[in-house]
């Protein structure tokens, strides 16, 4: 083993509050399989090394900055809003987003509703907008829970839903993915795109948290 | 019957957002990358309900897995399995790659 394990798991956060990365090798076994794979895929001219190296970059590019243009778009026009909600893969096209082969559904969140995604299955998610899950998404804990106690899950991020609110859980699949657009907060009538999407996060968008609120935001 | 993907409501530990936050590593967005092209548009070599096909067949060892590490296990077969490549080829490949990380390792 490497000395840099040998200490104990000390705190998980950096001073700025970023998760400190575990930036580990996979084994060697599994260095050797994805070495062997990426050539084979070369040599076959299948891929090039360009095309991967592109594909990672374009994988950079998505994440929360992107779908918060959505969501602020949303909440500032309605007539965009509506498209949002009843054909979500028509309106994302407008962001040069493309999901197919896969279907996007956007799903509303309201005084009286609060919506959240999950993948039982697997790690579905709506990949052409927020990029790679969270991995908290892909394990275990959060796959078998939140259909079953999904307000405990939510209270372990932090979210406190008011008694009345239904909570609707909605399970992705291979096929169909889910966005949730978070409710927009009071008081922020005459804010700048810019100031709002400052408030949407990632977590927001998957429905295990609200967006930020007005003051906490770094913008 | 379930199999071993299907978490859905089976007890299950807290999450811990902190803790299950991870920046993927280069080496997991290069296995994503190869997944994300053999389904794509120009290739169309495999669609994501083959990709959970080859994981599931996993078994038990779906658990144990890394989550990367079965979508590597999936990308391998699926290309095995449309021949792309042969067994034999992968073999081959494999022992030179071995050897040369060995050698890198070592030296």
């Amino acid at each position: 083993m490497s000395n840099h394990h040998d200490h104990d798991h000390g705190p998980t956060h950096t001073h700025d509050g970023k998760p400190i990365q575990e930036d580990e090798l996979p084994s060697i076994e599994a260095q050797i399989l994805e070495t062997s794979v990426r050539e084979l895929l070369i040599e076959k001219g299948v891929v090039s090394g360009e095309d991967i190296r592109r594909a990672i970059e374009a994988m950079d590019t998505r994440g929360e900055s992107l779908g918060a243009k959505i969501v602020v778009r949303a909440w500032t026009d309605p007539e965009y809003k509506d498209r949002l909600l009843n054909s979500s893969d028509d309106a994302i096209r407008e962001f040069g987003i493309n999901m197919s082969p896969m279907e996007l559904c956007v799903v509303e969140n309201t005084d009286e509703v609060h919506n959240m995604v999950v993948c039982t299955l697997c790690s579905c998610y709506p990949r052409p907008i927020l990029g790679i899950p969270p991995a908290w998404y892909k394990r275990r804990d959060y796959r078998a829970r939140a259909v079953r106690e999904p307000r405990a899950v939510l209270q372990e991020f932090g979210t406190e839903l008011p008694d009345g609110k239904q909570v609707r859980v909605h399970d992705s699949n291979a096929d169909l993915r889910y966005l949730v657009l978070p409710e927009r907060p009071a008081g922020t009538e005459d804010w700048t795109a810019d100031q709002l999407e400052a408030l949407v996060t990632r977590d927001s968008m998957i429905g295990v948290s609200d967006v930020r609120r007005p003051g906490e935001a770094d913008a | 019957m379930r199999g071993p993907q299907d978490y859905g409501g089976l007890p299950a530990g807290p999450v811990d957002p902190v803790k299950h936050e991870h920046v993927p590593t280069h080496w997991e967005k290069t296995v994503d990358a190869l997944m994300m092209l053999i389904f794509d548009q120009r290739r169309q070599l495999a669609r994501v309900d083959e990709s959970r096909r080859m994981q599931e067949a996993l078994g038990e060892d779906y658990h144990k897995f890394p989550y990367y590490e079965r979508w590597l296990q999936a990308v391998s077969w699926l290309m095995l399995e449309k021949s792309v490549f042969t067994q034999e080829e992968l073999d081959a490949k494999q022992a030179e790659v071995r050897a040369r990380l060995e050698a890198e390792r070592d030296g």
